[in-house]
Parts: C-alpha cells; sequence; structure tokens
C-alpha cells in the first residue's frame, strides 16, 4: 500500500529565531516607552561628551580662520547602514551651524547614493537657518568608489584647501589613518567617530576627539537638544542593564547546571 | 508632503525587512533578496549616473577656472578612458583595460595604502605619549604586539608571542565585545528612530 | 620645501625598509597558534577535497596579501585538493586569476580538471547566499568564458554541501559576510587569509569557532611558507617588516623621551 504524504509546507517563521525575535521585540519596547513616556523623557540629562562639545569651537575656529570645515563620512558605510544614517544626522546639525558663520562646508565621499542624500541634508539646512544662497552644490563630492582612490582625493583636497576642522564621522577602514594624519599635518582640529573598533586605536593616536562606537549614534539628539531624541539614547543604557542580567543569570545557570544550554542561542 | 511619502516609505520598507529576517518561506527569501539585489542595484545604478555626472560637472568647472587644472584633466581622462578600452576591447586577460589596470591602478593603490607604513611611523612619534594611565596602558599594549609581531624567534619570540596572544583574547576582547554591544544598540535605536519617524535629519528635514 | 620633523620620520622609515631589503636576510620565525591550525587543516583535508578561494580583496593590500595567498594555493595544489576561485570585490577578479594561473603553471595542474576560475559576482551578500543555493545559477560560466557544464571540476558542484571549505583572501569584512551568510546559513567552514590590521577584529569568530581558522599579514604568509618548507614572499618581507617595527618602537621611545623632558622642563 503506498501511503500519499502531503508535502510539508514550507514555515513562515523560523523557530530558531524566536530568542532574537523576544529580544528584539523587549529592545522596541524599551526604546519606544522611553520615547513617549514624558516623565521619564524630561527626567534624563546626557552626560557631556567632549568631542561633541567641540564641534561648535572647531566650526567658530573655522570661520575666524576664513578656513573651510571637511566632514567625510569613511569609505566603509553605505547609506542602509545605521552608521552612515547617524552621520547624516550630525552632518544637519554641522552645516546648520556652517550656515549660521557663513564658513564653507566641503564634503567628499565614495559613494554616490550617500553625496545624494548628503547634497539634500546639506541643502535643508541651508534652508532652514534662512540662508539658502551660501549653498555650495560643487562643495559635496562624489569622488571615487576605490578606497584609496577615495583616501587620496580627500588627502589631496585636506592639503590644498587646508580646513581648519576635520570631522570624520562614518565608517572608516584603512584610510582612517591616511587622511587623519594629513589633517593633523595642516593643523586641523579633528573630531572622529566610528564604529570600526580597529580603526578607533588610530583615531585615538591622530586625532583631537574620538567618538566611541555608540556616541556617534547620541551625536544627533546631543547636538540638536532634541528630547525624544534624547531619550531614545537612554534606552541603550537600559538595554545595556539587561544585557548584564542576562549574562549574569547565564554565568550562574551554567556554574550551577554545567549541562543547561538556554543561554546559548 | 514628499517627504512625508519618503517617511512612510521608510518606514513600510524597515518593518518588512525585520519581519522577514524571521522567516525562512521561500516567498520571504525571495522579497528579501529582490529588496537587496534588484532594488539596491537600480538604485545604486541611478545614483551612480548622478555621482558620474557630478564629477564631470565639478572637475570642468575647475578646469575653466583654471583651479588644480592637471590633477582635474588626469581624473577625466582616468574616467573616460577606463570605460572606452573596456567597450572597445573588453575586459579579458591581456586587454588594455586589464594591462592597465594591472601596470597603473594596482601600483597606484598599492602606492597610496603604503603611505599608511610612514603615517603610522609619523603618528607613533607624535601621538603614543605616556600622559595618563590610560594612555601608559595603551602605550604599553602598542609596544607589546609590535614586538611580538616582529621578533624573530627563540625563547623571548614565544614568550611575547604568548603574552600578546593573551592581550588579544582577553582583555582586549572584552573591551572590544562592550564596544559592539554598544555600537549594536546604538544601531538599533538609530534605527527605530528613523522608522518611527523621530528623526528625520537624513531626510534633509527639520527635527 | 622646508622639511618637518615627521619628513624626517619618513626619510628613516624609507632607510631601514631600503636597507633591509638590500641584505636580502630571511630570519627564522616563530609559529603561531592560528597559522598552525590553518596549515593542519590544509593538510588534514584528503586529497581531491574541493575548496573556494574568493579573493575579496583590493589592489591596494596586494603587497601584504599576495605571498599568503601564494603560500596556501602552493600547499593546497601540492595537497591534491581541488580549486574553485572566485571574487566578491571587483579589483580582485583579475588577481585572483593570475596567482592561480601562475601556481598552477609552476605544479602542472590542469585548467578544468584541477581548478577553474569562476570570476566577479557583484552584491557580495547575495552572491554569498545565492551560491548556498546554487553555484551554477550564481555562475552559468567562467571567468574565461567556458559554461559551467563543461568544465570537469564542476560536474556534481551544486552548492556549498559540496565544498569542503571556503578559504576568503581579504583585506576588509568580507569574511565577516562569509561567516554571517556562508558559515550560518549554510554551515559552510570558512577560513581566511587577511592584512595583519584585521586580525583582531576576527578573534570573536575564532573563539566561537564561526571561523576555523586564519593567517594574518606577512607574518602569517612568513610562518606558513615556513610550516610547508617553501620560500616565498612572507620570509623574504620578514626582516623589512620586523625592522619598520623596531623602527618604529624607537620613535614612540624617541616621542617619549621628548615629552617627559619637555615636561620636567616646563614644570
Amino acid at each position: 500500500m503506498i501511503l500519499l504524504v502531503p508535502p510539508t509546507p514550507d514555515p513562515w517563521f523560523d523557530i530558531v529565531k524566536l530568542p532574537t525575535l523576544i529580544a528584539a521585540i523587549i529592545a522596541i519596547i524599551v526604546v519606544l516607552y522611553t520615547t513617549y513616556h514624558k516623565a521619564s523623557r524630561d527626567k534624563y540629562r546626557p552626560r557631556p561628551i567632549a568631542g561633541l562639545r567641540a564641534v561648535d569651537d572647531a566650526i567658530g575656529r573655522a570661520t575666524e580662520m576664513a578656513r573651510p570645515v571637511l566632514f567625510t563620512p569613511g569609505w566603509g558605510g553605505d547609506i542602509q547602514r545605521p552608521t552612515t544614517i547617524a552621520s547624516m544626522n550630525i552632518l544637519g546639525q554641522v552645516a546648520e551651524k556652517t550656515a549660521q558663520y557663513d564658513c564653507r562646508l566641503l564634503y567628499p565621499t565614495h559613494d554616490p547614493v550617500i553625496q545624494s542624500v548628503a547634497q539634500e541634508v546639506i541643502r535643508e539646512s541651508y534652508v532652514r537657518t534662512g540662508y539658502p544662497d551660501r549653498f555650495r552644490e560643487d562643495d559635496i563630492r562624489f569622488v571615487s568608489t576605490s578606497q584609496f582612490g577615495y583616501a587620496a582625493a580627500v588627502e589631496g583636497m585636506i592639503s590644498r584647501q587646508h580646513p581648519a576642522a576635520v570631522l570624520l564621522l562614518g565608517t572608516f577602514e584603512a584610510e582612517s589613518l591616511i587622511i587623519a594624519e594629513t589633517g593633523n599635518s595642516v593643523g586641523a582640529i579633528q573630531i572622529a567617530g566610528t564604529d570600526s573598533t580597529i580603526q578607533l586605536a588610530f583615531f585615538i593616536v591622530a586625532c583631537d576627539y574620538t567618538l566611541i562606537g555608540e556616541e556617534l549614534f547620541a551625536a544627533s539628539g546631543y547636538l540638536s537638544g532634541d528630547r525624544a531624541i534624547l531619550a531614545s539614547v537612554r534606552a541603550q543604557d537600559m538595554l545595556k542593564v539587561i544585557i548584564v542580567l542576562v549574562l549574569i543569570a547565564s554565568i550562574i545557570c551554567a556554574w550551577i547546571i554545567p549541562t543547561a544550554t538556554w543561554w546559548k542561542f | 508632503m514628499s517627504r512625508r511619502v519618503a517617511q512612510i516609505v521608510c518606514a513600510i520598507f524597515g518593518i518588512a525587512m525585520f519581519l522577514l529576517f524571521f522567516s525562512p518561506h521561500p516567498t520571504a527569501r525571495a522579497i528579501t533578496l529582490s529588496i537587496t539585489t534588484e532594488y539596491w542595484q537600480l538604485i545604486y545604478a541611478s545614483a551612480l549616473i548622478v555621482g558620474t555626472i557630478s564629477f564631470l560637472r565639478v572637475n570642468l568647472k575647475n578646469i575653466q577656472r583654471g583651479n588644480d587644472t592637471i590633477y582635474r584633466v588626469v581624473s577625466i581622462i582616468g574616467l573616460l578612458a577606463m570605460p572606452v578600452c573596456a567597450i572597445i576591447w573588453g575586459i579579458n586577460v591581456g586587454s588594455p583595460f586589464m594591462w592597465t589596470f594591472e601596470n597603473i591602478q594596482v601600483p597606484m593603490q598599492s602606492t597610496v595604502f603604503a603611505l599608511l607604513a610612514f603615517f603610522v611611523a609619523s603618528a607613533s612619534f607624535r601621538g603614543f605619549r605616556a600622559r595618563s594611565l590610560p594612555a601608559a596602558v595603551l602605550l604599553l599594549s602598542a609596544v607589546l604586539i609590535l614586538m611580538s609581531r616582529s621578533w624573530a624567534e627563540g625563547e623571548i619570540a614565544n614568550a611575547l608571542i604568548s603574552t600578546a596572544d593573551w592581550v588579544r583574547s582577553y582583555p582586549s576582547m572584552a573591551a572590544r565585545r562592550a564596544i559592539l554591544i554598544g555600537i549594536g544598540l546604538g544601531s538599533l535605536t538609530t534605527s527605530l528612530r528613523v522608522i518611527i519617524g523621530i528623526e528625520r535629519t537624513w531626510l534633509g528635514g527639520g527635527r | 620645501m622646508k622639511l618637518e620633523p615627521r619628513h624626517y620620520t619618513f626619510l628613516g622609515l624609507l632607510v631601514v625598509v631600503f636597507g633591509s631589503m638590500l641584505l636580502g636576510i630571511r630570519p627564522e620565525v616563530s609559529i603561531s597558534e592560528e597559522t598552525r591550525r590553518m596549515h593542519a587543516y590544509i593538510d588534514s583535508l584528503p586529497e581531491g577535497s574541493t575548496l573556494i578561494y574568493s579573493f575579496d580583496h583590493e589592489s591596494s593590500s596586494l603587497p601584504e596579501i599576495r605571498p599568503a595567498a601564494l603560500a596556501l594555493l602552493r600547499h593546497s595544489f601540492s595537497k591534491g585538493h581541488r580549486i574553485v576561485g572566485l571574487a566578491l570585490l571587483a579589483e580582485g577578479t583579475g588577481i585572483g586569476y593570475r596567482l592561480m594561473d601562475m601556481v598552477a603553471h609552476e605544479q602542472n595542474k590542469q585548467y578544468g580538471s584541477d581548478w577553474v576560475y569562476l570570476g566577479f559576482k557583484p552584491q557580495y551578500i547575495a552572491a554569498i547566499l545565492s551560491m548556498g543555493e546554487s553555484l551554477q545559477k550564481t555562475f552559468p560560466q567562467d571567468y574565461l568564458g567556458h559554461p559551467y557544464d563543461s568544465l570537469a571540476l564542476l560536474s556534481g558542484i551544486i552548492n556549498y554541501s559540496q565544498v569542503n571549505a571556503v578559504v576568503s583572501i581579504g583585506d576588509g569584512n568580507m569574511a565577516v559576510h562569509w561567516i554571517e551568510y556562508g558559515q550560518s546559513r549554510f554551515g559552510v567552514t570558512i577560513t581566511s587569509a587577511m592584512t595583519a590590521a584585521m586580525v583582531t577584529t576576527y578573534d570573536p569568530y575564532i573563539s566561537s569557532g564561526q571561523l576555523h581558522a586564519l593567517i594574518g599579514g606577512l607574518r602569517g604568509a612568513a610562518e606558513y611558507e615556513t610550516l610547508s618548507g617553501q620560500s616565498g614572499g612572507g620570509l623574504r618581507g620578514m626582516l623589512a617588516q620586523a625592522s619598520a617595527h623596531v623602527y618604529v618602537l624607537l620613535l614612540i621611545l624617541a616621542g617619549n623621551v621628548i615629552y617627559f623632558i619637555a615636561r620636567r622642563r616646563g614644570a
């Protein structure tokens, strides 16, 4: 007798990813709570971040010296990367200030999509501050998709234009030190921030201020003072507490019951 | 109005990509691949055209003004020569395109990469100063790792390598993981801020 | 042009590197655990195993990457492994083909039966995922224009299930994508040869077992050459690299001495 077994339909949910889904939902709830709960929002005060406090001074110095500010997001990221989005958010704030001070803003990038978005961000910032005539489209440039083509172009731009402030905020790879050292050689104030842990060491040595990892993501709230954005940064602290508690529970569990595997997802 | 539309599209795609991550169903996988490859390719190709036109326009304008003319001319020749070679003779082994790539582009790229060694030298002379306890720790670990990678062989070399491996495996790894967790959480909150619309700077919009 | 202090440090490095290269001494090197592990893995695979060599780097890192890639290729071919080459970054395409062709000629290996080169596929994440479903759909023809079906080595290779391991020759984060998509989703073993600067990035993946083995930079290449009895660019470059490291150490020392003298004078 032949039994006709119907084919098992493909599942719509991967049960192996259930722990990831639970963790993601908890994270989303925490972020939404800190963002929309007014009482918790108003209580929150961020700690001072030296690198971000220096942004204003750097732009002010560039204005006094009649030299440009150079902002570049690095070669390692594309527009989908959260670091690039965070960098764009900071760019918006920086562009408002350069518009107000009438200071030239140079923005070289390796990615044409980033260039298009950056042009829009900077143009809007200039319009918003009431100085649309100060916007220079040609200063937001796509230079090359090649890593060291980009590095050489930025290096050349720094050497020839002598910016007084260099902001290196985004995802950087091996080009980080080449750009940072060139910036240093022209005496620019340098503020760097990246999610590339390898490049942090180079930035710490070569730049005046370095935003480490998550500080970059908090920057737009810090610079704008927007309560909702700042409150969402608080979610990161709360999530860290949760992660530490889970880690401690896992360690205790593995110690008491060596065969337990629930924490190994 | 157009900004509101972009915001809605962003939210829909953000939520869709989040949900699709959890689904192994062939339809879900096909949608994911379609979004991440076809749509992205289209957007990137369009932007590349815009970027190239912008590159040409900026350089031509600067040539007219006499700013850095020689650099601009070389840039434009480079930009136009490679596709022309590829269209006429193809990109196979031995073609002018491949010859140019191997004999001009590779050495140029390697030269810029090699500059890193010189900058490491100048940065280490200027930047690795024991100004404080954390700076001294950074300095010592850098020295240890450098020595472990350069000492040839013998007892001292083995001791240096095992010490450097310990530094990499424990204190360095712990710090790196902490930073990575922070970056992960930062990415998460940034993404959520963008999806729910409280972060609109990336749209060129106000807050 | 007026010379600044940093120009002297540049000149010093130039003299040190050139001088040590002219000496032509090949120092003995101690073998690190990670290189030993990589060598043992390639050694342990049975003859006729299939390896994917993915050239995931740009031309800029070629001087550092090339010795490691050649050492691995020479060892793999000498063990009788069959090699499928490809590139996930455009600039690696021509370079990968040249390196494989060179080593295949050295060891009298036949194209099509001992090795093939599939060429470049854009959108690396999509390519890695796509190869997990079907190698043939991802690369309908090889780099030289031969149809997939016509190559003897590829008959029977449908996806990663028929491949023993991937060797990612990289200079950035590409091995992470191989781990996240190739290893996590399809279970293929991932190994890598990479620039020295990237090695510490992969420590967490090595300790978790997601990256099976790696060799790092010129030093890794020199160690691998020593283990497999080769004499290549890794050992040739070791003295220059070691001298440059010592030079940097001396600069750090000089910088600190100057700093403390200046501070004492200022106090």
